[in-house]
């Protein structure tokens, strides 16, 4: 048979190859891509089935399943300070607290964008501040980045929002697995995984709040003594547009606003030296936009040490003792 | 541009391909070309610095090897007078100056520290030191002076090699550039696999104990006994992780071009002596002072005094190179006089243990002498990885006491992190013990494919999913 081969066929075949077994090489690292991808898609999919605490809050907001009358939003003293159970009981209305730990006045909005696109508007938001609401999250400051990445692919107001504070976003929507394996050091990938085979952890919050259950240490006198000179935030122009942003957001779409300074521990407030300044802007917004403020600085709550396990965040019984005055504020208020 | 990054990920196989794939005469410049780009990519304008000792140490060795007699030595003194120059500017003129002020402030005197605020390059002790060498070879005779300017270049700022080693000499290297390297399917295989071996170790084990080191080591004071223990056990595995980890890469995707670089790691934790120490750790710069400042001094050919004299300088010289701050100087002449004391202790010890039993040879005695030069590092390491020479003391002093198995945490490092990280570190020791005997990577490639390939692309996923990628540093780079 080797003999009635073709003569065109024999030269061709007889060519040494140049690069030998690089089809190899690249089908190795293409099945490698394939499992990459594949492992990708298993750990948001099985984030995405959480159904308990952070990611079950999470996933109840960016699967349209919330449709809450108050929202709460805000950083980890909106996720500490608001329970909306209470909320509920006292106003009759429903309540969801989509507060995030650590997330700066940019994320907020773009975490609102992102209930506002998927949920029905609220009656109401209340948008909790804090002595660092006008500082942005910069480049590499965005707190726990991995909790958004089972949404990035699909939320383009979030993608945004951290592509406009982070140019590396882009790895994190595109390359597979980079959000769980660079950004992360928690192994949340387990989590997905975990979430895969069906098991999605016990719940600890409450229609998004996250009671805690911690009580009052020396942390903020250690603290204290070590700022001897105070400590000062920025008032960046970027954080005023993102809060300016929320305000106009709420407004264009008809939803009812109020900010709210919630309960800061009084010791604390004296080490701010800029807090008038931050109040000022504050204040200005509130009266361009007819926006209420409502700041429990001075609240006797504010006052008991008991109420709170830092200085800036209330445990649960602090927690239920100013949402049970800010419920009743909202129940009383004329619309 | 670190090995670890994304970058990287993209860069080399586009070098790779572009290399393979150009005419040879091309392939050289080339690799200076991306030699370039990779060192711009960490303080572009530094390349400036780098480039000034490729040029005066190119025109040194091409007059050296014409010159004559005072002059030769003359040229060769410019040489490394010129070249080491940059490396005290850069390096050393903040220490000296602010060593020397403050021994005036002892005195009495008040100075004004002249501090330059100078961003140290990376990887220029190691440049620094291959080009020196080239010009001390040359000078010597035993390499002829580079007259392709692209080819010496290269040789000093190979990529694979250029930020933390191994410290190559030119006979081993420079000729490599002249050559002919083909693409060669089982050796690119084989460098992949290292470099995948060293992604493993700086990946799975260096920058995740780092987060333990770090804390611990950040305010040593807060800490138990235990935690001090664990953050220096965790440091004797960074530390190695992460510098074998990073020639493994090095050694790899140069052998993936077709080059060869020396070896710079040989188990070193398995050594049963400082000295033996030394002969497997960092084995490119350990050479090095051997060759141009141990044995120039006389190394081991000359009496007791001068011979510990010898020792001391080459290892405070050693420590001294690992970084301008006091803890690398005691560190390096721990080490020294730890040589010194084993050596003038050898014949008592040998008595010693020969009464209890423990005759030379046998496993009991080198696991005793593993075990006993295992504590000699890790008190070495204890000095070289504190922040001052106070706190190494508070680690040395403290260790034994206070431990509190329900307090080994750190802020970043949870009880979940340890696991992962045992296991990796059990992983690494188990393998390289395998490997003494038959090479685990070859058993594995003589497995069929529908194994081979699963066991690979499983070992990849896993360093995906508990390596570290944040980290944008090898420890030595900042040498």
């Amino acid at each position: 048979m080797a003999s009635t081969a073709s003569p065109a066929s024999t030269p061709l075949a007889a060519t040494p190859r140049r690069f030998p077994g690089l089809l190899k090489i690249a089908g190795f690292f293409a099945l490698l891509t394939a499992l990459t991808y594949a492992a990708d898609w298993i750990v948001s999919a099985g984030l995405k089935r959480i159904t308990t605490s952070k990611f079950g809050s999470l996933n109840r907001i960016m699967a349209g399943k919330v449709n809450a009358d108050i929202i709460v939003n805000g950083s980890s003293r909106a996720l500490f300070h608001y329970d909306p159970r209470v909320i509920t009981a006292i106003t009759g209305r429903s309540a969801y607290n989509i507060g995030m730990v650590a997330a700066r006045t940019n994320i907020q909005l773009a975490v609102l964008k992102s209930y506002l696109k998927n949920n029905a508007p609220p009656k109401l938001v209340l948008q909790n501040l804090e002595s660092f609401s006008l500082v942005t999250a910069k480049s590499g400051e965005i707190y726990d980045p991995t909790a958004f990445q089972p949404y990035l692919r699909r939320e383009d107001d979030l993608y945004e929002a951290f592509r406009r504070i982070s140019p590396e976003a882009w790895k994190w929507r595109h390359i597979p697995m980079y959000g769980y394996a660079v950004e992360d050091l928690k192994f949340t990938w387990a989590l997905g995984l975990l979430a895969w085979a069906g098991y999605s952890g016990p719940e600890i919050y409450h229609q998004g709040f996250y009671p805690r259950y911690d009580q009052w240490t020396d942390d903020f006198d250690k603290f204290r003594a070590s700022a001897i000179h105070g400590l000062k935030y920025d008032i960046d122009p970027a954080g005023v547009a993102a809060l300016t942003e929320i305000i106009e957001l709420c407004r264009a779409r008809g939803i009812d606003l109020i900010l709210v300074y919630s309960p800061e521990f009084y010791e604390a407030q004296v080490l701010l030296q800029n807090r008038k300044e931050i109040f000022a802007v504050f204040r200005q917004l509130s009266e361009k936009y007819q926006v209420p403020l409502w700041d429990y600085s001075d609240s006797p709550l504010s006052r008991q040490p008991s109420l709170f396990y830092s200085s800036q965040h209330m445990n649960a019984n602090g927690a239920e003792a100013f949402t049970t005055d800010l419920a009743r504020r909202l129940r009383d208020r004329r619309p | 541009m670190v090995f670890n990054s994304f970058e990287f990920a993209l860069f080399f196989p586009v070098v790779c391909a572009l290399y393979f794939t150009l005419p040879i005469r091309w392939r050289t410049p080339l690799l200076l070309v991306a030699s370039c780009g990779f060192y711009m990519a960490f303080i572009p304008v530094y390349i400036l610095v780098l480039g000034l000792t490729i040029v005066i140490d190119y025109t040194a060795g091409l007059y050296l090897e014409h010159a004559r007699g005072r002059r030769r030595q003359l040229l060769l003194a410019v040489s490394i007078v010129a070249t080491c120059l940059v490396l005290v500017v850069f390096k050393y003129f903040n220490f000296f100056a602010g060593s020397l002020t403050g021994f005036a402030q002892v005195l009495g005197w008040e100075l004004k520290n002249p501090s330059l605020a100078l961003i140290l390059p990376i990887g220029l002790s190691f440049h620094t030191f291959q080009s020196l060498s080239y010009v001390v070879e040359v000078y010597r005779g035993h390499q002829p002076a580079e007259r392709n300017f692209v080819v010496y270049a290269t040789y000093v700022m190979f990529f694979p090699q250029l930020v933390a080693g191994p410290i190559e000499r030119p006979q081993s290297l420079l000729h490599q550039f002249r050559e002919r390297h083909d693409y060669d399917y089982a050796r690119i295989v084989s460098g992949l696999k290292r470099m995948a071996w060293g992604l493993f170790k700086k990946l799975v084990i260096a920058d995740r104990v780092a987060f333990y080191v770090n804390d611990v080591y950040a305010a040593p004071q807060n800490f138990n006994g235990l935690q001090l223990t664990v953050a220096t056990v965790f440091f004797a595995y960074q530390i190695y992780c992460d510098f074998s980890g990073y020639s493994d890469i090095a050694i790899g995707s140069a052998r993936v071009l077709g080059f060869t670089l020396r070896e710079n790691f040989d188990r070193p934790y398995a050594a049963t002596s400082l000295g033996d120490f030394w002969r497997r750790w960092h084995l490119s710069l350990s050479t090095w002072f051997r060759d141009y400042v141990y044995i120039p001094l006389g190394g081991s050919q000359v009496g007791p005094w001068r011979w510990a004299r010898n020792i001391l300088v080459t290892f405070g010289l050693s420590g001294l190179w690992h970084g301008a701050n006091w803890t690398y100087v005691v560190w390096g002449l721990m080490n020294g006089v730890g040589l010194i004391a084993g050596r003038v202790t050898q014949p008592l010890r040998d008595r010693v243990l020969g009464v209890v039993g423990l005759r030379a040879g046998t496993a009991p005695r080198r696991f005793l002498q593993t075990v006993s030069t295992l504590l000699l590092v890790g008190a070495g390491w204890v000095v070289f990885r504190a922040n001052s020479l106070t706190d190494a003391w508070h680690i040395l002093t403290h260790w034994p006491f206070g431990w509190n198995p329900g307090a080994i945490i750190t802020e970043r490092f949870y009880l979940k992190h340890f696991p992962p990280a045992l296991l990796a570190i059990v992983t690494l020791e188990l393998i390289q013990f395998l490997n003494t005997r038959a090479s685990v990577g070859e058993r594995v490639a003589r497995l069929p494919l529908g194994l081979r390939w699963p066991a690979y692309a499983g070992f990849a996923l896993l360093m995906i999913f508990f390596g570290v990628f944040s980290s944008n540093q090898f420890i030595y780079f900042q040498f």
